[in-house]
């Protein structure tokens, strides 16, 4: 189908401030999605709050608001330039929020805009739990089991029919601030008490804990006529129970067998179309059980994400763009591929390379009297990421260590390991094995550093069977540390 | 031992190991390890990301490293310059500089350059393939940079000063090993970054700076601080964003530094200054191309000095600093770019106190407040920056003064406080912010009122103030300003010792336990909704570090926290311009119209 004609100026909804959960990858959306509706030849307006933005450069959309991001001020813009349609998907959960909260209070209507990118009705289905829930029974998908509740009596009932351990996710937050993960009734009480605080609505879902299972994300994409392609399959290094972006993701999947990956893109085109995106990216994560494969589908974001811009970068395949053009009617068979120039947009992208992305954290910024501050969970903490690529995971992999500048040059052996090669290669056999013990237990909470600790329990002597035991991390990404370690030791033997 | 062979240190490099890593490993130099891959052809090639597996033809360049054969980089015989991208987002260095690294771009192509990007952040539009006329999606580090530049011909230079501190910490390195730094020299760089140098430029050019010293242990520190006199500004050399500084207001303090910071050391000494207490502290972005100095524009910060300029909230233009200071800012601006010899950008931070202009710092490089400037402004700071570093002169362009704008603009920042439960959030010289909002108006109180309805803590406009004020600040300008509290239609909660001196001004409270007086206290009344604005102003040791409880349930409950009695008078103008109903929206393109 050609573009729409029936709109004339569309108005893009940013993401305001950095924060920890929404950071500047919905500025590379945005810009991008200015870019393209200009393009076409729409008069595009923009609102966002952030002044540090390339978005809101006065040279890129036709009018540009630095003005707080909510209907108040929003509704002020629309009367000002009248736009017909409002893009809602480009700058993450804040401008999804502000678009619903102008549709429930009226404004949509009484102005006569229209949502595009996803409609109401989708995100709905997508952003309620329950509707979320109900949809993917329909389509014969498995979703965890959770409740929401409103006080800790109705989160206890749930719990004690449940079984430890339960994750706790306070409701209408951003990056899942205040939620985590509960082994025992204690924590149990103080999570869902601290969850009930920093909910808005005072309101939290306990969530049966998915805790070790593999983690996946499908980055995909649908048209008006219900084409569908997968951009990008992202598998997460560390298992089930740390936050997507607190995680290691690696691109491709590397540990799916073909059959299993095939069962995820099945999943990812019914869900698509049973929420009703159709006209967009989207975001799906999926929990894999590794001893059976049972497949969980965790949620589904009906809109550019941060996942959207590292496949992205990892693909070549410019996601937000897409999108842009996809909201106003065109279909990806008609949308030429920006990088080969001469293939369409409905061939999925195939890649020959690796791609590793690690966050980064700051946690020295925030040194308190609570020693958890650094320990990962379901509430993302870190403040950036890199990327990087290689011809295989471990080049990929030592690449983005090196990128983050936190003054590791690889995985150790840069002057910088707490436990040294030499102290390890000195030390006896009973110390080894103490420090060893000493290590598997560290291992056993996520923290930043723990990629680290896996070399030093390889050099220890601990075999991938008993790391696989403790951190839950698929043996084909433990075996990678392995190998770079025998590669390192290799290298002990020579000379320079 | 048998001497290493080029196909293991190949099958090393295959596998991601770092000339570093295999420095370490094999006892030589990162240089070393350098010379013998080149000599021995151990270079990797790049590879397309073209979307296809190379299954179609693809022409666009962005590409990445491996140790293989087949090299798919094609080098041009254009003029290029290359720019190296900020790297990771983290506290102290965010978006601000993508967006400076992509202005920067833009400016050389229009030029006739060919740009090369480098930059290994996802996140950024820096590494969006068609920004650039080259991407490579690499590691800033000296050694991938250096592989890069290794099939580039023709290479006018490179550019370090935008991205901020990331490539400037390879900057010489890269020097060194032969390559163009465009814009300031990295001597010039060197002298503004040390503090003895810069203290000494600074005395030469006659402009004030705040009494200060190095050392490497308690003892001196101690003896210097004396000399200097309480409190003082305490920090390790060389950090970013002011990590781990701290103001310190005695010898007991100055042992719990040492303490915290065991990596002192002769070659990381600890800097302190003279802490300038309620100081107005002012940030100056200008531009000079060697002979002409633009100032682009002069910020005012809300916060005394002693907090982090990018903590801060700051007002553009100024709003209450005199032309005299006003003038002498101006003048100290062009006096160290002139003698830095900058080309391109310098941001250089000003205390004054009791009518005298200090000189904090000066970093010659693109500030964390251009994009505020220029969106505030309209003026393309970095448009002519980079054409100034690509050999343009000032002169060439039609520069507007900031000064001639009719409205104003706020900028105020964004913090994380809530994902770390029981951190401190006292604001001070160590920045914590991860980002930032501005509000733009026709007033200040307009501006103020928009940019913190944007931070997600609506403004109240009716309710109860809590006020608790230190001793120094037990004084008639508070009550000035309680007063207009009062007159916005807000009750006062205040600790028994603020309650104390409102009364003996006639100003009536009503009394509420500190947190460990008893109960209800504050914290309790927060919880109940009574409280709609907490002011708070520490000062010591004791109160700064002590009560933070109030803070953390304030931020839970979205409610402002006011640390400064400034930041408190600002945010009733706010109040009041809300309660008057006249907020009003209005586009860039038509404020710069006005």
């Amino acid at each position: 189908m050609p573009k729409r004609t029936d709109l004339k100026t569309i108005l893009i909804i940013g993401s305001g401030p950095i924060v920890i959960g929404q950071a500047c990858e919905f500025d590379y959306s945005g810009t991008q999605a200015v870019k393209a509706l200009k393009e076409e030849g729409y008069r595009v307006v923009l609102i966002n709050s952030n002044p540090a933005t390339i978005m809101t450069d006065p040279e890129l959309a036709d009018a540009t608001y630095i003005e707080p991001i909510n209907s108040k001020y929003i509704e002020k813009i629309i009367r000002k330039e009248k736009p017909e349609a409002i893009l809602p998907t480009m700058g993450g959960q804040t401008a999804l929020n502000a678009a619903m909260d102008l549709y429930e209070k009226g404004i949509l209507d009484k102005y006569n805009v229209e949502l595009i990118g996803a409609k109401v009705e989708s995100i709905r289905k997508a952003e309620s739990r329950e509707l979320f829930h109900n949809a993917m029974t329909k389509i014969g998908l498995n979703v965890s089991n959770g409740r929401f509740v409103k006080n800790f009596e109705d989160a206890k009932s749930f719990a004690e029919t449940s079984g430890f351990p339960v994750i706790i996710r306070p409701s209408f937050t951003l990056g899942g601030t205040g939620g985590g993960i509960a082994f025992n009734v204690e924590e149990f009480e103080t999570l869902v008490n601290k969850g009930l605080d920093a909910s808005p609505v005072r309101e939290v879902l306990v969530e049966e804990s998915l805790i070790g299972w593999k983690e996946y994300e499908l980055e995909v994409m649908r048209d008006v006529n219900d084409n569908f392609v997968v951009i990008c399959t992202i598998e997460n290094f560390d298992p089930m129970g740390v936050h997507t972006g607190d995680s290691i993701t690696v691109a491709p999947s590397q540990t799916l067998s073909d059959r299993q990956y095939q069962e995820l893109r099945d999943a990812a085109k019914k869900i698509i179309s049973e929420i009703g995106v159709e006209t967009g990216g989207s975001n799906i994560q999926f929990a894999v059980n590794p001893d059976n494969g049972k497949i969980i589908v965790i949620e589904m974001n009906p809109r550019v994400s941060r996942s959207s811009a590292l496949a992205s970068k990892a693909t070549g395949f410019p996601i937000a763009k897409i999108a842009a053009k996809l909201a106003v009617g065109y279909t990806l068979d008609e949308i030429p591929n920006d990088i080969t120039k001469t293939t369409p947009s409905c061939f999925e992208p195939v890649i020959d390379y690796v791609v590793v992305k690690i966050p980064r954290w700051d946690f020295d910024k925030f040194r308190s009297s609570n020693p958890d501050n650094d320990i990962l969970g379901v509430q993302m903490k870190s403040v950036g990421e890199v990327m990087s690529f290689g011809r295989n995971f471990k080049e990929a992999f030592q690449k983005a260590i090196r990128s983050l500048e936190t003054g590791r040059a690889g995985l150790g052996t840069d002057g910088k390991d707490i436990y040294q090669y030499d102290y390890i290669s000195r030390l006896n056999t009973e110390e080894k094995n103490l420090l060893k013990a000493k290590t598997l237990i560290k291992l056993q909470t996520q923290r930043y550093d723990n990629i680290f600790h896996l070399r030093y329990a390889f050099l220890l002597g601990a075999t991938t069977e008993e790391l696989y035991k403790v951190t839950k991390i698929d043996k084909w990404f433990l075996n990678q540390i392995k190998d770079i370690i025998e590669i390192e030791t290799e290298l002990r033997s020579f000379s320079f | 031992m048998k001497k290493i062979s080029k196909e293991l240190l190949l099958k090393a490099k295959k596998n991601g190991f770092s000339d570093k890593q295999l420095a370490v490993i094999l006892k030589t130099t990162e240089d070393e390890i350098r010379k013998f891959r080149f000599a021995n052809g151990i270079i990797p090639v790049y590879k397309t990301v073209d979307t296809c597996a190379a299954e179609f033809e693809s022409g666009t360049p962005y590409h990445y490293s491996t140790y293989e054969r087949f090299n798919e980089n094609i080098s041009s015989d254009r003029e290029k310059i290359i720019i190296l991208g900020g790297g990771p987002n983290r506290i102290g260095q965010g978006i601000e500089f993508d967006y400076c690294c992509v202005r920067c771009v833009k400016a050389l192509r229009e030029e006739g350059f060919e740009t090369i990007m480098i930059n290994c952040n996802p996140e950024t539009v820096s590494t969006d393939y068609d920004i650039t006329d080259k991407l490579f999606f690499e590691p800033l580090t000296t050694e991938d940079v250096l592989n890069i530049v290794h099939y580039e011909k023709n290479v006018k230079g490179i550019i370090v000063s935008f991205g901020g501190q990331t490539p400037l910490k390879i900057s010489k390195e890269l020097e060194k090993n032969g390559l163009k730094i465009l814009g300031t020299s990295s001597e010039n760089i060197d002298i503004a970054e040390d503090r003895k140098k810069f203290g000494n430029l600074l005395d030469k050019l006659d402009i004030p700076k705040p009494e200060y010293g190095t050392c490497t242990n308690p003892e001196t520190a101690k003896k210097t601080a004396g000399k200097i006199g309480y409190p003082v500004l305490m920090r390790p050399s060389y950090v970013l964003g002011g990590r781990a500084m701290q103001i310190v207001y005695s010898d007991e303090q100055v042992n719990n530094f040492f303490r915290d910071e065991n990596e002192v050391s002769k070659d990381h000494p600890v800097l302190i200054d003279k802490f300038l207490e309620e100081a107005r502290e002012i940030d100056v972005d200008a531009i000079c191309d060697g002979e002409d100095v633009y100032i682009a524009g002069i910020m005012q910060h809300i916060e005394e000095a002693g907090i982090h300029s990018g903590d801060s909230t700051s007002i553009l233009p100024p709003i209450s600093i005199n032309k005299k200071n006003l003038d002498e800012i101006k003048k100290y601006t062009k006096k160290i770019a002139l003698a830095l010899n900058v080309i391109g950008l310098i941001n250089i931070q000003f205390a004054v106190k009791d009518n005298v202009v200090y000189v904090l710092e000066a970093n010659p490089r693109a500030s964390r407040t251009v994009p505020f400037v220029s969106k505030t402004t309209g003026i393309p700071v970095v448009m002519i920056a980079a054409k100034v570093i690509a050999g343009r002169k000032l002169k060439e362009f039609r520069l507007k003064s900031f000064e001639e704008i009719g409205y104003i603009g706020v900028k105020e920042s964004i913090f994380p406080f809530q994902k770390f439960p029981k951190v401190k959030m006292f604001l001070g010289p160590e920045m914590r912010s991860t980002g930032e909002v501005m509000g733009i108006g026709m007033t200040f109180g307009e501006a103020l009122a928009k940019a913190q309805e944007s931070t997600g803590s609506p403004v109240p406009v009716n309710g109860n103030i809590f006020i608790s004020v230190n001793e120094n600040d037990k004084k008639p300008k508070t009550i000035e300003i309680i007063n207009e509290y009062i007159r916005l239609g807000f009750g006062v909660i205040a600790t028994s010792g603020t309650s104390a001196f409102l009364n003996k001004y006639g100003i009536k409270s009503e009394p509420v336990f500190k947190v460990n007086e008893g109960r209800p206290n504050v914290v309790d009344r927060i919880k109940n909704g009574d409280i709609q604005i907490v002011i708070n102003t520490p000062l010591g040791a004791e109160s700064r570090f002590d009560e933070y409880s109030i803070g953390w349930t304030a931020v839970q409950h979205k409610i402002p926290f006011i640390t400064t009695l400034s930041a408190a008078q600002s945010f009733a103008e706010g109040i009041s311009r809300i309660k008057k109903g006249k907020t009003e929206v209005r586009s860039l393109q038509s404020y710069y119209k006005l």
